[in-house]
């Protein structure tokens, strides 16, 4: 029996700090859908690239992932800003271009860069190894390994600040105002190309930073992305497109019942778990954990 | 102004010509040539090993041509690589436009078994003989299929010939735990694993799949650590294979040997990234650097000077494999599909994976017998335990626990 309440706490905590960490990297998604009414495909090669980076800085100057991660969310917010100002605005000011085919591009956005990596670090797998990087902390018996501990906290500060300055500084308010009703924040005197940038800046460093914090544990090639892609994408629906709360809480939820499942069910069904959630959701809460709150 | 402007025209019609003209040139040459497809991983999770069986590919090309051996019949053997991105579909259609579109002669590569199996399927309906580098799942040369060849490759069930061996005279396990990475190659060997057990009578005590690139192994970790087995047996690509070797570590999970399954347990990546707790994890493998065929030990060398980077078995099977294709092209009486495929059944050549000979037995149809190792980590250095006539280190068994190394 002891044991049993050892493997169960073991699987609910570290499901849950796994998931802080998706949160955040889906919360860099969810800004975007919000304000740009299209999914970013390309976002998990944005957490690759920002991994890349972090990857740099420790590997050629010693830098530590931790810190590192500083250095690769401004590049990356950079790289948003670019991306957002020189490809996609130029295709939302041209009418006869659809929203949804406007997603395209981002999958174009997505080859260019996995492409370009490739090229200058080849398929290698790589990998940061950190003093830390297998130390664990026992709770009891169960042990949980202190990079998924400090990640956890990391992601949920950013979350918090995040929050913050979404509710309390003038660019945070623009930011939401534009994400709710575009042309009213126009009329508003809100200038929308600049926020839209803005915005796509920031879902890029917040992915940057979701990927380096993952960095110390994880691996990364290339193609490393599609995985971030595709969870943050069942993320963002679970949790209502557009609401960072929403994401906030459906990244623990993913993490927590990937994790439940891969104890109590088997390991080769964990995908699963998650993508029968995204289904069900779909069914039967459409609007995501957003429209639960609103009611 | 003027007359610059029509020399500009003159100049730039000529050198249009020029391009077409080569370009016509170009054509004619590869009409002489004998065209092998190549289809290979390139992109995609799966493309580290494609770059490095295309590296093997073109050292063995390069060589046989100083030694004069890329042209048959007076025409140049030319190489075409096609991108599979890790993906049946892609590979389907790849097999397809080098079969239909670029004619060639004959067709080699195949990474993942999942790929294999649909090049295979597609080259057999298009008589189209098929050499095998690295897709190994049982059932592709199980279906009689006369086009498909498999010599540098074992079936994934045979990966385990040499640790069989070791199992019986040494490690004698009462049960044993099987994880894999729930793939055709994963489930193929696994199944090929149980098979061996029940015949042995020893005790399956835990046997799960799990989904590749997965961060967290520790709920399967866990579960597998309460069954308390005497042996690990693990099926995983190579960095699957480190995280759960890390994870046991930070579990103090100790068990008598970890054995894994070739693939990712023998790569360099896998130490790199597992470091410490890479140590005395065994590995079932088809090759080692350090191995007594002729040419293995040089192979090894050149290419980590060629790429800086050490290559493992798939870089020797491309390598192999290269000479087994020059091998039969040369020998072939006519270089048609069926001249091709009589002179690949002929084969009998020795190479740096050993002899290879294409035989039906076991149910297989044109399958290599396969020469297989138990090899064991030892401070980043991989070291051949068994057979014990080739051993380069004994081995280290039961190995010591994490707290007392």
């Amino acid at each position: 029996m002891e044991d049993a309440w050892i493997k169960f706490g073991q699987t609910v905590i570290c499901g849950i700090l796994l998931g802080g960490m998706y949160s955040l990297i889906a919360i860099g998604m969810t800004l975007i859908m919000g304000v740009m009414k299209i999914i970013n495909l390309a976002h998990g090669a944005l957490v690759m690239v920002g991994m890349y980076v972090t990857y740099i800085c420790s590997t050629n100057y010693g830098i530590d992932p931790y810190i590192g991660m500083f250095i690769a969310m401004p590049v990356l917010f950079l790289l948003g800003c670019l991306i957002q100002k020189y490809m996609i605005n130029r295709l939302v000011e041209v009418d006869s271009i659809l929203p949804e085919n406007q997603v395209l591009l981002t999958v174009g956005i997505m080859l260019v860069l996995t492409e370009g990596i490739r090229l200058f670090f080849k398929s290698d797998y790589r990998s940061v190894v950190t003093s830390y990087s297998s130390n664990t902390v026992f709770l009891g018996d169960m042990s949980i390994s202190v990079p998924l501990v400090i990640g956890f906290i990391i992601a949920m500060t950013f979350t918090f600040f995040l929050h913050m300055f979404l509710t309390k500084t003038d660019l945070g308010k623009s930011i939401r105002a534009t994400s709710q009703d575009r042309d009213a924040a126009v009329f508003m005197g809100v200038n929308s190309s600049k926020i839209t940038m803005i915005t796509f800046g920031l879902g890029a460093a917040l992915a940057a930073a979701g990927g380096s914090l993952l960095l110390p544990m994880f691996y990364l090639f290339p193609d490393v992305g599609h995985l971030f892609t595709a969870k943050s994408f069942i993320i963002t629906i679970l949790g209502g497109l557009g609401s960072t709360w929403g994401a906030a809480i459906g990244g623990l939820v993913i993490g927590l019942s990937e994790s439940l499942g891969a104890t109590y069910i088997s390991m080769g069904y964990k995908d699963v778990v998650g993508l029968v959630m995204f289904i069900l959701v779909l069914l039967f809460l459409p609007g995501g954990i957003r429209s639960l709150v609103k009611r | 102004m003027k007359k610059y402007r029509k020399i500009l025209t003159v100049l730039l019609l000529v050198s249009f010509l020029a391009l077409v003209t080569t370009g016509c040139g170009g054509d004619g040459d590869s009409a002489d040539a004998v065209k092998v497809g190549v289809i290979l991983p390139l992109t995609g999770s799966e493309a580290m090993f494609g770059e490095m069986e295309m590296n093997s590919f073109e050292m063995a090309y390069e060589e046989l041509k100083a030694a004069g051996k890329t042209t048959v019949g007076g025409k140049e053997i030319k190489m075409m690589y096609e991108d599979d991105q890790g993906k049946q579909d892609v590979a389907r259609s790849a097999t397809e436009k080098l079969v239909n579109q670029d004619k060639v002669a004959m067709l080699s590569g195949g990474y993942s078994s999942a790929c294999t199996n649909v090049i295979a399927g597609s080259a057999q309906t298009l008589n189209t003989p098929f050499l095998i580098v690295t897709g190994s799942s049982d059932d592709i040369t199980r279906q009689g299929w006369n086009y498909v060849f498999r010599g540098t490759a074992a079936p994934a069930s045979k990966y385990t010939g040499a640790f069989w061996d070791m199992m019986e005279k040494v490690v004698d396990p009462h049960s044993v735990a099987i994880i894999f990475e729930n793939t055709d190659f994963g489930t193929s060997s696994s199944k090929g694993f149980r098979t061996e057990c029940q015949k042995r009578g020893i005790n399956i005590v835990f046997d799960q799949a799990y989904e590749h690139g997965a961060i967290d192994f520790k709920p399967m970790l866990a579960n597998l650590r309460s069954t308390n087995p005497d042996m690990i047996f693990a099926t995983s690509y190579v960095m699957d294979a480190s995280m759960i070797v890390k994870q046991m570590k930070e579990l103090d999970f100790n068990t008598k040997l970890f054995v894994g399954n070739g693939a990712g347990y023998t790569m360099p990546e896998f130490y790199q990234n597992a470091g410490a707790a890479s140590d005395y994890v065994a590995s079932t493998s088809l090759w080692v650097p350090n191995v007594a065929w002729p040419g293995a030990k040089d192979y090894f060398e050149k290419y980590k000077q060629k790429f800086g980077k050490e290559p493992d078995y798939h870089g020797a099977q491309a390598y192999a494999t290269m000479y087994v294709i020059a091998d039969a092209l040369g020998r072939a009486t006519d270089l048609t599909n069926e001249g091709i495929q009589k002179a690949l059944k002929q084969t009998d050549i020795q190479t740096i994976m050993g002899p290879i000979k294409f035989e039906d037995w076991d149910g297989f149809t044109n399958q290599n017998k396969p020469n297989t190792y138990v090899v064991q980590w030892s401070k980043g250095k991989l070291e051949v335990i068994w057979p014990e006539d080739v051993k380069s280190a004994s081995y280290v068994y039961p190995v010591p626990k994490w707290g007392e190394r």
